[in-house]
């Protein structure tokens, strides 16, 4: 990590994943509060990382719940299945 | 003894709010998502049977609901993602105050979803939806994890777009 740190400065740097693994929240503890460091510093960072925030919490927003009813369907063809054995492994809903 | 479908049931069922919206983003009705689910959990059930089991049950469901969807589903599916979210936000007439996060109507929010290119889609239904982490979903979009990294991205930046004026003022 601390060579990851180290090499940042020198080289170009990719705002758009820099900000993509800041949002999900997946640069470890010490390069996270690097980057934090640096984003106070670098414009296109900060910007993408608030796009990437916002756009992260309108998709969280489309997150569905499956329908009960769609379990117990998944259930029942599971359950189908497996007792119909190896002859009647096609999907007992199915054609 | 625990029967070869009890085992699966139990070590599956918890992923299935994953499949569901993983489907969901991968299909243009509920009726077709609602299917392509069940073919999800019959299709990991055969290879279970075979006892072809995974380590986790996450990242390998939501890889034969990929695949199915890419073979079965994407031929026939109709595509919005040939409209741009942008074309897509002029032809709705939507008034940007309206579209501020929390008020987006899910109906819209589905579309603008739908929209987005389909790799973008799935990266977030991935992500941000279900909960993969990145490198697991590379591995299940055979792709590099930069890639699904740039992707995520786009697709939240597209999104993020659905806040008009409001993402201006924070900006600026």
């Amino acid at each position: 990590m601390i060579r990851w740190m180290r090499r940042w400065p020198r080289r170009p740097h990719d705002p758009e994943r820099n900000a993509a693994e800041y949002v999900t929240g997946e640069l470890p503890k010490r390069a996270r509060r690097w980057f934090e460091a640096h984003l106070l510093g670098c414009e296109d960072c900060w910007r993408e990382v608030l796009l990437g925030r916002l756009g992260r919490r309108v998709a969280e927003e489309a997150r569905e719940q499956a329908p009960a009813g769609l379990r117990d369907r998944v259930r029942a063809a599971v359950q189908l299945t497996g007792e119909a054995g190896p002859a009647g492994a096609r999907d007992p809903f199915g054609p | 003894m625990v029967s070869d479908q009890d085992e699966f049931l139990r070590e599956t069922m918890g992923a299935m709010d994953l499949v569901f919206n993983l489907s969901r983003r991968l299909t243009d009705r509920r009726q077709d998502a609602e299917d392509l689910v069940q073919d999800t959990f019959l299709q990991a059930f055969r290879a279970w049977k075979d006892h072809r089991r995974p380590k986790r049950v996450e990242p390998w469901l939501a890889t034969i609901c990929l695949n199915l969807a890419r073979s079965r589903y994407r031929a026939r599916a109709r595509r919005p993602a040939d409209v741009s979210l942008e074309e897509w936000m002029v032809r709705s007439s939507a008034d940007p105050e309206s579209l501020a996060v929390g008020r987006i109507e899910r109906e819209e929010l589905y579309r603008a979803m739908q929209g987005l290119p389909e790799e973008q889609r799935v990266a977030i239904a991935l992500v941000d939806l279900s909960g993969c982490s990145t490198y697991e979903a590379a591995e299940i979009m055979r792709t590099p994890r930069g890639t699904v990294l740039s992707r995520l991205h786009r697709g939240r930046r597209a999104l993020a777009r659905l806040l008009g004026d409001r993402i201006e003022e924070v900006i600026r």
